[in-house]
């Protein structure tokens, strides 16, 4: 049993370092050489910080929001703060080494934001992943710039973006719909900026690019119109419809198409007028001279409707320019007070002038200024009767006032106007309008109504019904009672019997009975002497007394008595007060009927018979005074001669009953007509 | 020949192989006399001990160490959905579950992420130092302490598994995205560097440090 191990050879501890150091040490080693050279690197590739202000910083967010150029991510956020004073708010970039030198003063900024629009939806992916910044710059790298503007928009022209810029200015009614495509043929070729109001706020104007290569398509002869919206027409060949595209309809859009070939191709910067319409934009290719038109400004004192941009601007009837735009000023310091004048800026052709040589601006302000100093004034005038539209016409005024072009206005010269020529059809329309419209028409219609109303309830009610014919009959009743022969012969026979009573009266005088009897009496007187004379004269004057007619006369009055007493006692004449009494009665209630249903008309004309019946009546009684006045003359003469005779006769006594009958019923007459006399009207109304 | 009894070893009866004059194949224990550079069974190199695992326990330590500095400080894990995306690192996914209310699984993320990588460390660290300079530890214990270094050091890797298990499964394109971050990879190197730390040290040399 060897129970003692050999020896151990132990090597002597020259080791090399080599040997004594592990190979491992090399992978920490390499690990801390790949950290540092990791660390190095990526601060050596770090690039410049930028500082973009921005409004608002809606979305931006420190170590998130990404710089995209291109759509490549560039930079990042690093920081969000607001400037000094709280104004803006400053994002701090920090951009990619290779593409920083690019950054310089063409660069510009602006946020993506999701945005839905009628051109569509854009930024969608924003709304998942948050905002970024979009950053566009040209492919030149130029002196490195580091504080930025942010933009609110972004810009419709990139820069580096190849296109023709153009400036698009609208013209008369067009409305410019900011950010909106140009088609051609509906082809999408460029995009039209937001809208902006020019300086002097005449117009609006837009930026507008036209990308390549459809930039050939432009030269001076083009025309640029409005396609958005659509017209439709009713002609005489039928309905039309007319829109561009179903996108420009919703979106607006702007179109543009050169109707004349050889025009020189457009450069960056041309500005080109929007017409509303395609037609518009056709006529104006053939309308436009080549000389640009002079453009002056007149103010007139009249502040009137019915002008508008496109109104023709007259000289000696023919057009030589149109009216672009109208505008109200109100300078007090130039005309002394606040009033609303009206400025309206003409376009004049120089061509249509008729100027010798080369037509140009120049030329035609020169001959404006010249007309002008010879009286030509610019006035409103009517354009159509009809429609009230009003154009500028140019006339010479020679009694105007001295005046000249004033050529320091600004922005055009200034035009003297005179006083407007306006035939106002319309206001004169106007008013006989706002006539009839001030009719009380309502009330009229309403009294119309209740009119109407009454009259069908008046016309339906029977005693309304019965009134023409009794009425009728009442007016025959007085037409047969006045124009009945008794009545008609009422003053003939009473003229008859007093001319027979006259004649009675004048045969006495002729006769002279009485004197002669008194002659008589005188003799007898003289004889009395005589007795036996006197007694043989008294026989024989009784005997001549007896042999007197004066039985004739007896009778003869008698008779007349008779035919008076006949007359009075006519059923006629004793009718005549009741008749007239029923008469007013009757005409006393159609009138009150009458007046109560309003026909006023029928009572009118009713009235008018009734009264040229009374007249008639009034007539008729008229001669009634003077006949009784005769009738007593003759009476009391007649009286007197009677007294004379035997009062106690028979005779006297029937005759004077008679003729106090006879003046009894005269009086009556007498009182009717006197009643008649006094108030015609009463025999009408009744009172 | 001194036979080595049946009985429990003590402190004082501890005889290594060195003692006796021989050496062990690690890869395949036979044991050799002492001196022997190659065993012949197998072809494994044969050393009694070994000076240089020393530094190549430090060298794979540093490595790891280094490794689990960008683990911590990258995000692990990058969701993306569909409306918004989130990196997390570790301790910041562990604040997320807590703020979620989910503590057991912060719990699990934190001890399998944190506490375990860190204790690798210091456990490795204390072994090397106590083995290089000698310690008054009982030497079982640094030997328990050494396997059960060995024997967690492939669970470490759980986090890992969580992010290659949800990245394999959670590609909706645009709806959910899963993404290992970068941190996935350094975490997963500072493990695979601690393992071989570990594998690097010579628990013998456990045995010898009492010895001085």
């Amino acid at each position: 049993m060897s129970a003692t191990p050999p020896p151990v050879p132990i090597a002597p501890a020259r080791r090399s370092w080599v040997e004594r150091i592990s190979v491992v040490w090399v992978v920490p080693i390499a690990a801390l050489l790949i950290a540092l050279g990791v660390a190095w690197s990526s601060f050596a590739d770090r690039g410049p910080v930028i500082e973009i202000t921005f409004d608002t910083a809606a979305g931006v967010a420190a170590g998130q929001t990404e710089l995209h150029y291109r759509d490549v991510v560039v930079g990042l956020v690093e920081d969000v703060r607001f400037t000094d004073d709280l104004s803006a708010v400053i994002a701090v970039v920090r951009v990619e080494q290779d593409v920083a030198p690019f950054i310089d003063s063409s660069a510009r900024f602006w946020v993506v934001r999701p945005e839905v629009t009628t051109q569509g939806v854009s930024g969608l992916d924003t709304v998942l992943n948050g905002v970024y910044i979009e950053g566009s710059w040209d492919t030149a790298a130029g002196e490195p710039r580091r504080a930025f503007v942010g933009l609110t928009n972004p810009p419709l022209i990139r820069p580096g973006e190849p296109g023709l810029e153009l400036g698009l200015r609208a013209v008369g009614d067009t409305v410019l719909n900011g950010d909106t495509p140009i088609f051609f043929k509906g082809v999408e070729v460029g995009r039209m900026g937001t809208a902006r109001i020019s300086r002097d706020g005449g117009f609006t104007i837009a930026e507008a690019i036209i990308y390549e290569p459809y930039d050939q398509l432009i030269s001076d002869a083009t025309r640029f119109w409005d396609s958005s919206g659509f017209t439709f027409s009713i002609g005489p060949t039928g309905a039309e419809l007319d829109f561009t595209s179903l996108a420009s309809l919703v979106g607006g859009g702007v179109t543009f198409d050169t109707f004349v070939s050889g025009g020189t191709p457009a450069q960056d910067g041309d500005v080109f007028d929007v017409f509303s319409n395609d037609a518009t934009a056709r006529a104006s290719v053939f309308n436009a001279s080549d000389v640009d038109p002079l453009e002056v400004s007149v103010i007139f004192e009249e502040n009137v409707a019915g002008l508008a941009a496109g109104a023709s601007v007259d000289l000696n009837g023919l057009r030589i320019g149109e009216v672009t735009n109208l505008n109200g000023i109100v300078d007090e310091a130039r005309f002394g007070d606040r009033r609303v004048r009206l400025i309206v800026t003409l376009a004049i052709q120089p061509a249509r002038l008729g100027l010798p040589d080369d037509p140009t601006e120049a030329r035609a302000l020169a001959f404006l200024q010249e007309r002008v100093a010879g009286g030509l004034r610019a006035r409103l005038a009517t354009a159509g009767l009809l429609t009230g539209g009003l154009r500028v016409e140019l006339v010479n005024d020679p009694e105007a006032e001295a005046a000249e072009i004033d050529l320091t206005a600004t922005p055009f010269p200034v035009l003297p106007a005179t006083e407007s020529d306006i035939t106002d059809v319309t206001v004169t329309a106007e008013g006989v309008l706002s006539r009839i419209s001030d009719l009380p028409v309502e009330e009229l219609l309403n009294s119309a109504i209740d009119f109407l109303n009454a009259g069908t309830a008046l016309v339906a009610d029977q005693a309304l019904q019965d009134t023409p014919e009794e009425l009728q009959a009442l007016l025959g009743d007085m037409r047969g009672f006045v124009g009945s022969d008794a009545m008609q012969n009422v003053p003939v026979l009473m003229e008859a019997a007093l001319q027979r009573i006259e004649a009675v009266a004048r045969q006495l005088e002729e006769d002279r009975a009485v004197e002669r009897l008194i002659a008589a009496v005188d003799a007898t007187a003289a004889a009395a002497a005589g007795v036996p004379e006197l007694v043989t004269e008294l026989n024989a004057l009784a005997a001549m007394a007896s042999e007197l007619p004066v039985e004739t006369l007896i009778t003869e009055l008698t008779d007349l008595v008779d035919a008076a007493e006949d007359v009075i006692d006519t059923d006629d004449a004793r009718a005549l007060p009741g008749s007239l009494a029923q008469a007013l009665a009757e005409l006393q209630a159609t009138l009150s009927e009458l007046r109560e249903g309003g026909a006023v008309a029928n009572a009118n004309a009713a009235m008018a018979s009734a009264r040229n019946a009374a007249d008639q009546v009034a007539v008729s009684v008229q001669d009634l005074p003077r006949l009784l006045e005769r009738m007593n003359e003759v009476l009391a003469q007649t009286s007197t001669t009677l007294q004379s005779y035997d009062q106690s006769s028979d005779l006297n006594r029937s005759a004077r009953e008679a003729l106090r009958d006879l003046s009894a019923a005269a009086d009556a007459v007498s009182r009717l007509a006197r009643a008649i006399e006094r108030n015609p009207n009463s025999l009408l109304i009744g009172r | 020949m001194q036979v080595v009894g049946m009985e429990l070893p003590r402190k004082e009866d501890i005889v290594t192989a060195r003692d006796i004059g021989v050496v062990g194949c690690q890869r395949c224990t036979k044991v050799w006399p002492l001196g022997t550079t190659r065993c012949t069974r197998c072809g494994a190199r044969v050393i009694s001990r070994d000076r240089l695992a020393y530094q190549r326990v430090w060298a794979w330590w540093l490595v790891g160490l280094i490794c689990y500095i960008p683990a911590n400080l990258y995000p692990m894990l990058e969701t993306r959905t569909l409306i918004a995306s989130q990196a997390d690192t570790i301790i910041g996914g562990v604040l997320t579950l807590m703020g979620h209310g989910s503590y057991g699984v912060a719990l699990v993320i934190f001890v399998a992420s944190v506490l375990i990588p860190v204790g690798k460390f210091l456990a490795i660290a204390f072994l090397a130092i106590s083995a290089q300079r000698g310690t008054r530890s009982p030497s079982l214990q640094r030997m328990g302490l050494y396997e059960i270094v060995e024997y967690i050091g492939r669970w470490s890797m759980i986090d890992v598994f969580v992010v290659a298990i949800l990245s394999a499964l959670v590609q909706l394109n645009a709806l959910a995205t899963v993404t290992p971050g970068p941190a996935a990879l350094f975490f997963g190197m500072s493990v695979i560097f601690t393992m071989l730390s570990a594998q690097s040290f010579d628990a013998r040399l456990i045995w010898d440090a009492e010895r001085r």
